[in-house]
């Protein structure tokens, strides 16, 4: 698929949607972003700019280059609108038929060669490629969050995906300015499949008192030189997002150290999910920290 | 204060430059006379590059090194304040020696111990007080290392514990509190880690390149686990990985088929021109 790209869409206009929207209009891309309706689209451009306003006041971005994101990134809430897309990035709810209905719906307006791929991060990328028209266009483009500033994008190769397909993501991957990596559609792929382990047993250490939670992310920074500790990271990432996704890497592998510690739970129940409720390991409220 | 440094080599050598630019005598005990000459020649080095470097006050090393002194008799540690042993890791033969200090040290002075993987509490039995006795993991190089794991052996005093905290940021470190548990909190994490990138080398889920740029760009950690892997040394690797299994029966600990395989095949890393990755002067080696 040698087809020079032109034109982005992207189903989803959350965090992920925002940020890969953002990527690519800054790569010169024409962005088209769908979402359910008006008001979610509204909340969305909200967070494009608010991302592009910390851009601007940390120096990263120019105001040009601001003005010129948001003029490629256009909303819509016409599944029709997709239709002139080279390319089209699905990161909606993390949920099976929701996605595989929205994919459904994207291959029936699309191009036969257009490529579709989705955000997923806990789903099996095989499965909804099942869902698609001509699935060898389709694989994973798994983006990590905050996604202006990670490098790394997994491409997540289905049963069904297509060299060319790969290939031509991989390239977009680098055009975007990010380094691309091939991976297989297994649970937890690459990035969480080694990172999962490691947090469920700092959390179960945690949960066992070997050490504080300051302790153990100064031991992980100092000694390791991580740029967080795991604990800091679980209330960045949302205890119910990790919980979600290692469990759902468990059922499918029966692996033991991708079983959920007892401790998540109990803390999603609590309702401290991390610095999104002001609550996690650590306390956001009473400080800055 | 005055503190005794057991054995001088990479961290024996670390530790008596740490406690020495802090201002303390520090007393450097090895087998051999070569061996405590050549470590205090190490420390002195290290302490004259960091004034030439301009990290150290020029009187700074002068107290220092003013301080410094090398035996290779226990008994002349008899006035020590603190006795830091950084000597081979064998349980035995570290639990032997504080025995041995036990009849030459007072009573007050503390024990501290730099393993990374034995038992605190084990090597601590060997001593009439193993109260006394705290593990202190200095990581390496010990100098340029902020952290410093503090772990409570079973038996060890509130008391002995609270002077080695003390102690330990005199020099400037950050005291993380850790249970006597088995590779503390770097290594504990450190180690599982690395074997889970190795199995998912093995299972094919990306190659040697792949997985660490999933590791230094996704994750943003200092450098690939194969890169380290190969620094650290895959024989090195394996005895840690080893001894950790051994006590926690955990199989995220246990070395992966393909460690095997390497140490069997000479790929024991950068040390040997080749490991998961290849070195250039192997060739040169090679020609």
């Amino acid at each position: 698929m040698d087809v020079e790209m032109k034109t982005v869409g992207v189903c989803g206009f959350g965090t992920m949607g925002a940020g890969i929207a953002q990527v690519c209009a800054a790569a010169e891309f024409d962005v088209v972003v769908l979402e359910a309706n008006e008001e979610r689209l509204a909340l969305g451009r909200e967070r494009l700019s608010g991302f592009l306003e910390e851009g601007v006041r940390r120096g990263k971005v120019s105001e040009e280059q601001r003005d010129a994101v948001l003029d490629r990134v256009r909303g819509t809430v016409d599944v029709g609108k997709l239709a002139a897309c080279d390319l089209v990035i699905e990161a909606v709810v993390e949920r099976a038929e929701v996605k595989a209905e929205l994919l459904a719906q994207v291959a029936g307006v699309v191009r036969r060669d257009c490529l579709i791929a989705t955000n997923t991060s806990a789903l099996s990328v095989t499965d909804l490629a099942g869902a698609v028209e001509a699935p060898e266009r389709f694989a994973g483009l798994h983006f990590f969050n905050p996604v202006p500033l990670m490098e790394l994008v997994e491409v997540v190769e289905a049963l069904q995906s297509s060299e060319q397909t790969l290939a031509a993501l991989e390239q977009l991957g680098r055009r975007i300015g990010k380094h691309p990596v091939r991976v297989k559609d297994r649970p937890g792929f690459l990035l969480n499949r080694v990172l999962m382990p490691y947090l469920n047993q700092v959390v179960q250490d945690y949960d066992d008192e070997i050490a504080s939670a300051e302790d153990i992310d100064a031991a992980l920074r100092l000694g390791l030189g991580y740029p967080m500790g795991a604990l800091e990271m679980l209330d960045m990432i949302g205890l119910d997002v990790h919980r979600h996704a290692t469990e759902a890497a468990y059922e499918q592998t029966r692996t033991p150290s991708l079983s959920p510690p007892p401790l998540l739970g109990r803390m999603v129940a609590a309702g401290r999910l991390g610095r999104k409720s002001g609550r996690g390991f650590y306390d956001y409220e009473e400080d800055s920290k | 204060m005055t503190v005794g440094v057991l054995g001088a080599g990479t961290m024996g050598v670390g530790i008596a430059v740490t406690i020495a630019r802090a201002g303390h005598r520090v007393i450097v005990r090895d087998l051999t006379t070569d061996g405590f000459e050549q470590g205090i020649a190490n420390v002195a080095g290290f302490l004259d590059k960091s004034v030439e470097l301009g990290k150290l006050e020029a009187e700074r090393r002068d107290v220092a090194l003013a301080g410094l002194s090398g035996t290779t008799e226990l008994a002349d540690l008899a006035e020590c304040d603190v006795v830091v042993e950084a000597i081979f890791e064998d349980e035995a033969l570290k639990a032997k020696t504080f025995g041995e200090l036990d009849e030459i040290c007072r009573e007050d002075a503390l024990f501290h111990t730099n393993t990374s993987t034995l038992s605190v509490t084990a090597i601590a039995a060997g001593s009439r007080l193993p109260e006394r006795v705290v593990g202190t993991h200095y990581c390496n190089p010990a100098p340029m290392m902020k952290l410093v794991e503090v772990a409570r052996g079973q038996r060890t005093s509130d008391e002995a514990y609270a002077a080695s905290v003390s102690f330990l940021e005199s020099l400037d470190k950050r005291v993380v509190t850790t249970a006597d548990v088995p590779g503390f909190l770097v290594n504990r994490y450190l180690v599982p880690f690395e074997n889970d990138c190795i199995r998912a080398l093995e299972a094919g889920l990306g190659t040697v390149e792949s997985i660490d740029a999933v590791v230094t760009k996704g994750l943003r950690y200092p450098m690939g686990t194969f890169r380290l892997l190969d620094i650290v040394g895959l024989d090195i690797h394996k005895a840690v990985s080893t001894s950790l299994y051994e006590r926690l029966r955990d199989p995220r600990f246990a070395p992966p088929p393909l460690v095997d395989r390497m140490i069997a095949a000479g790929q024991l890393g950068r040390k040997t021109g080749e490991g998961f990755y290849t070195y250039a002067d192997r060739k040169l080696m090679g020609t």
